[in-house]
């Protein structure tokens, strides 16, 4: 443990983006979670891995330095989150593919095209199997500051409207009647989700992101008896699994990211037995 | 004299895209009326629900909506029961908490009227239990405290009597109207039962071909429009 704490001054930047990413997705993942779209939490993780290929085999193509830049690839990999994220919002209708259908035509290209687009650039196809692979070594001090500036204006958000939100997810009809704008909050919610999947991608890759997005919000839902504390809770699972994830990582010299999945994975076995007893008693 | 219009159709069309659901549609909802809408499905109860809500825009005509009733802070809604989602742990306060969204009910007085709306259900004692362990009726009843939270002044209810049991079904027509009596509530439930338009409402608005013959009671019920649409089986008969 006295090894780990001593690592912070060499990696901080890491840890310090890994957890911050894990409160900010767990939070995010809530209305995920809350609409039942849990491959769509997938399907933007893998869409924002396609926005980077996209920058990686532009750079190749061109041989301008500029196109790899760390704003274009940024930039490229929160739009690809975002296009999915609003096309998932829009949904199926009458002669149109469904948003189910939708979400996983864009993970199975979105997971395909990048190995294609790089596959002559060794140095693409390595820096898109460490996204795969999620080794979240390599944040830098900005990144964990956009990281934590996110998960301020989401935290402040949620608090303001967590009812208008929480209404829309349980009851979108109703909501509507009692004159929430839900198109307006459903559409900004995707924007919102594709920018802080599209960072945390960066930084933390596919795995990390995914599972920090959708499971702290499983194990919350089976753990709490309503819905606003899961605002809090989520986040607090996020921590409490990122933190001894990394801790355990380093002691073991194991990658961080599997470890707190793992974690994560397993708090969620642990509250469906809770859930179970509870549900019987 | 007569009580405020709430709603006013004049020519009114509604539907989707170019396709006109309801065409022609000429009803007006007074403050303190008792209105049953009854028609088969895809008749276009709902979206004429939807149009008086603010959800659908006129394909043509007029639709004129009292200004206090245009923030929607007065309304009050009970979906049917299939709308609500499972997907999120929710007690029967926290239920009813959420429909204080954007109402007019002073923020020191939403406590005060959790309780009130819950014991008006019953249900003042299973506030703490989890909304998918109540029964059916119950659901139904927290649903409606959840509408009556706000102190709306219109309460709209879409098949609110669906999948409940004789009793149950009594005792909710039951309370509809007390709440129409002693509070003066404007009340427009939407069903598939006759009988509901029959025993308690006052006014009727039927269903046909895609159009509306709205009116009193007596005046719709005996026409020979509705005989010719239970006739041919499209509504559910008592």
């Amino acid at each position: 443990m006295s090894d780990f704490l001593i690592s912070w001054s060499l990696f901080w930047p890491s840890y310090g983006a890994g957890l911050v990413s894990a409160a900010l997705l767990a939070l995010i993942g809530i209305w995920v979670v809350a609409r039942r779209e849990i491959f769509l939490g997938a399907a933007v993780s893998q869409a924002s891995t396609l926005g980077i290929a996209l920058a990686l085999s532009l750079g190749a193509w061109s041989e301008a330095a500029w196109a790899e830049s760390e704003g274009v690839t940024a930039g490229l990999a929160v739009a690809a989150a975002v296009a999915t994220a609003l096309v998932s919002a829009r949904g199926g209708g009458h002669g149109r593919e469904s948003g189910e259908g939708l979400v996983a035509w864009i993970f199975l290209f979105a997971a395909s095209a990048p190995t294609l687009l790089l596959a002559r650039s060794p140095h693409g196809l390595e820096e898109i199997h460490r996204l795969s692979f999620s080794t979240l070594l390599g944040a830098q001090p900005v990144d964990l500051a956009l990281l934590a500036a996110a998960l301020l204006a989401s935290a402040a958000a949620a608090w303001r409207l967590r009812d208008p939100l929480l209404l829309t997810a349980l009851d979108p009809e109703t909501a509507s009647a009692l004159g929430v704008p839900r198109r307006r909050l459903v559409v900004g919610v995707a924007v919102w989700l594709g920018i802080c999947v599209g960072f945390a991608m960066r930084v933390s890759g596919m795995l990390y992101t995914f599972g920090c997005l959708v499971l702290p919000a499983l194990v919350a839902r089976r753990l709490a008896r309503e819905s606003r504390p899961l605002l809090w809770l989520a986040p607090a699972v996020a921590l409490s699994a990122a933190l001894p994830g990394f801790a355990l990582a380093h002691t073991l010299d194991v990658p961080p990211a599997q470890m707190t999945v793992t974690l994560l994975c397993a708090a969620l076995v642990v509250a469906w037995v809770v859930s179970r007893k509870r549900v019987e008693r | 004299m007569e009580a405020e219009a709430l709603f006013t159709a004049r020519g009114l069309a509604l539907g989707y895209g170019e396709h006109a659901v309801l065409r022609d549609v000429e009803l007006s909802v007074r403050s303190g009326e008792f209105w049953c809408w009854i028609g088969p499905n895809g008749s276009g109860k709902s979206t004429l629900l939807r149009g008086f809500l603010g959800l659908l825009s006129p394909l043509t005509g007029e639709l004129r909506v009292a200004p206090r009733l245009a923030d929607h802070a007065r309304i009050g809604y009970v979906p049917q029961r299939s709308e609500l989602s499972d997907a999120l742990p929710t007690t029967v306060r926290e239920l009813v908490e959420l429909g204080l969204v954007r109402s007019a009910v002073p923020r020191a007085e939403r406590a005060a009227a959790v309780r009130e709306a819950l014991a008006h259900v019953g249900l003042a004692e299973m506030a703490a239990r989890d909304v998918w362990s109540l029964s059916g009726g119950q659901r139904q009843r927290a649903l409606l405290a959840r509408a009556l939270v706000r102190r709306p002044e219109l309460l709209v209810l879409d098949e609110p009597t669906e999948g409940l049991d004789v009793a149950t079904n009594d005792a909710l027509l039951e309370t509809l109207g007390a709440l129409h009596r002693k509070a003066s509530l404007t009340l427009i439930v939407v069903t598939h039962r006759l009988e509901i338009a029959r025993e308690r409402a006052d006014h009727v608005a039927l269903f046909v071909d895609g159009r509306v013959i709205a009116g009193t009671r007596d005046a719709v019920l005996t026409g020979g429009d509705a005989e010719r649409a239970f006739a041919g089986g499209r509504l559910a008969l008592p």
